[in-house]
């Protein structure tokens, strides 16, 4: 026998009906939230923290975008616009965490204790929405930075731009080489954190800023080492650069030899291979090229108008 | 001497000149002097070490404005597409140039001298796009097999296509430079009533587009006079490389 029908379409319509309160429910939300943003905000700005001085920090962020876009569209000499990764008060907090890191590693407690050190209430920290990442990210940042003056101090003052004409290909090898190398040493310092930051990092909500640092890091360390290509080569050695750089990064966490000499000699494998690979396909496209050309030379001297 | 059937195309030239000039003539625009003038100055540093001009003069109170994340973002992707295009011209010219000069060896200067040029731009979009940090487009690949195609295919369907195909393209180059260069006086123009220094790299750069849109409309010139309106059927061709163009370039301004 069949079940009533009845019975079905009233449960059936309570479904609904449910779900319709539910729908309704919603738009409610965002006002709340809305509200409670507001009311956050306000008491943000009206507390004043810090041992009774008048600084106040400003919850104020860069817009995302902002944040993410530096450094990897035009870079103007003349007008040169390199809006601040960090606002002046995550940066007065970030600079003194970042001494805290080799006790603490990248952590929040290290991040409490640079807000202490700089004047702030313990819990100004929280003003940094992606917590501990920031810090990692505040490395990242800055030794990305600094690598230029590095650079300029390894290549004799060249200043800015690590070109000069008629760099030789393995000129600029060498040259890669070398800043590769500076930046894998300013790790040295939080070496013994960095595993638990790499760990951090390959969380996925941080996947995606971890891996522009790294592509804006391999940009920067060609761009000092002279690399002038502006064709595909442009992508395929920042690619293979940034993998290798990952690697020994890596590598190095685990290194214990006397100033990290199995970390260069890994670096200088990693780097040696991809030369000789790149050295095939090379090769490869030179002799289709030129196979190419001379078919269809020989044609033409054939008489066959092409 | 001019043939009726090539007036229209000349007048179009003309008309994209004056309205550039118009434009130039206009009191924001910073130097309508220079604009015609190739002086060795206003070329770009073909040497990327040299230092940039760092140096700032006291005549402004405001200094340089930094540029915006917009401004940016507009010159990165009209320093791609201007470099793809220069690649691809210079691939149409190398794919045109056999089977052109085979049947018509008088060509072979004017081939040569449109090619030298077009790898004159190549070489200083390659060495803005690296001094500047601009990343190629990605595309670079499928524009060169595309562009070889071109240049190579409408020499095959002889002279007339192969002037057709310089016609079209050149028109919509033209229009693109002169395109980047009104936004680019703007750009200027803007600082300048903000009382804000304009810095010798964007002279330099506004320079460089105008000779170089010059050159290309010269290109635009010589071909309609080597009878490039008597290719057949010459709206479908022009108007599909036409097209074609105007697709690269939204493309190449993005990827």
């Amino acid at each position: 026998m069949r079940p009533s029908p009845i019975p079905l379409r009233r449960a059936a319509r309570q479904i609904l009906s449910s779900s319709s309160t539910i729908r309704a429910a919603a738009p409610a939300l965002p006002t709340a939230r809305r509200s409670l943003n507001t009311s956050t905000s306000t008491t943000g700005s009206d507390c004043t923290c810090g041992n009774g001085s008048s600084r106040r920090p400003q919850i104020q962020q860069l817009p995302k975008q902002q944040q993410h876009q530096q450094r990897s569209s035009y870079h103007s000499y003349d007008h040169p616009s390199s809006p601040a990764a960090f606002t002046p008060v995550e940066e007065s907090i970030l600079s003194v965490a970042y001494q805290h890191v080799p006790s603490h590693g990248f952590t929040s407690s290290a991040l409490a204790a640079g807000a202490r050190d700089a004047g702030y209430l313990d819990i100004s920290p929280t003003i940094l929405p992606e917590g501990a990442f920031t810090l990692i990210r505040y490395h990242l940042v800055k030794q990305r930075e600094g690598l230029a003056a590095r650079a300029s101090d390894l290549f004799g003052g060249e200043g800015h731009v690590g070109a000069r004409p008629g760099l030789s290909e393995r000129e600029i090898k060498a040259r890669v080489e070398a800043v590769t190398w500076e930046r894998l040493l300013a790790n040295a310092q939080v070496i013994g954190r960095w595993q638990e930051a790499l760990a951090i990092m390959a969380q996925p909500s941080y996947v995606p800023p971890s891996l522009k640092e790294l592509a804006l890091l391999s940009d920067e360390i060609l761009f000092l080492a002279g690399d002038s290509s502006v064709d595909p080569s442009w992508y395929t050695k920042r690619a293979s650069l940034s993998t290798i750089y990952a690697a020994a990064e890596l590598f190095m966490t685990n290194d214990h030899s006397p100033e990290f000499m199995d970390t260069r000699a890994f670096l200088n494998r990693r780097l040696r291979e991809v030369n000789e690979v790149g050295g095939v396909f090379r090769n490869l496209r030179e002799w289709v090229g030129f196979t190419a050309t001379a078919g269809v030379n020989v044609l033409r001297s054939k008489g066959v108008r092409i | 001497m001019l043939r009726p059937a090539t007036r229209p195309a000349l007048a179009a030239t003309r008309q994209v000149r004056q309205c550039a000039a118009r434009f130039l003539s206009s009191p924001a625009s910073p130097d309508t002097s220079s604009s015609h003038v190739n002086n060795p100055s206003t070329t770009p540093k073909t040497n990327p070490s040299s230092p940039p001009p760092n140096s700032k003069s006291t005549t402004s109170s405001k200094g340089k404005k930094p540029l915006t994340a917009e401004q940016r973002a507009f010159l990165s992707s009209a320093l791609r597409v201007n470099q793809a295009g220069e690649l691809a011209a210079t691939l149409i010219y190398t794919g045109q140039t056999p089977p052109l000069v085979t049947r018509d060896p008088s060509l072979r200067p004017l081939m040569k001298h449109m090619y030298d040029q077009e790898a004159a731009h190549l070489r200083t979009f390659n060495d803005l796009i690296y001094r500047h940090r601009v990343r190629p487009t990605a595309l670079y690949p499928l524009w060169s097999v595309m562009a070889s195609g071109l240049g190579w295919g409408t020499a095959m369907l002889g002279k007339e296509a192969a002037m057709a195909c310089t016609e079209a393209v050149e028109t919509e180059i033209g229009g693109h430079y002169n395109a980047q260069i009104r936004q680019l006086l703007e750009m200027v123009s803007e600082w300048e009533a903000e009382g804000y220094e304009v810095g010798g790299e964007f002279r330099d750069l506004l320079n460089t587009l105008k000779r170089i849109r010059d050159e290309e409309l010269e290109h635009l010139d010589h071909a309609v006079e080597h009878d490039a309106q008597k290719a057949q059927p010459h709206w479908l061709l022009t108007g599909v490389i036409r097209a074609g163009c105007r697709g690269a370039i939204w493309v190449s301004e993005r990827v």
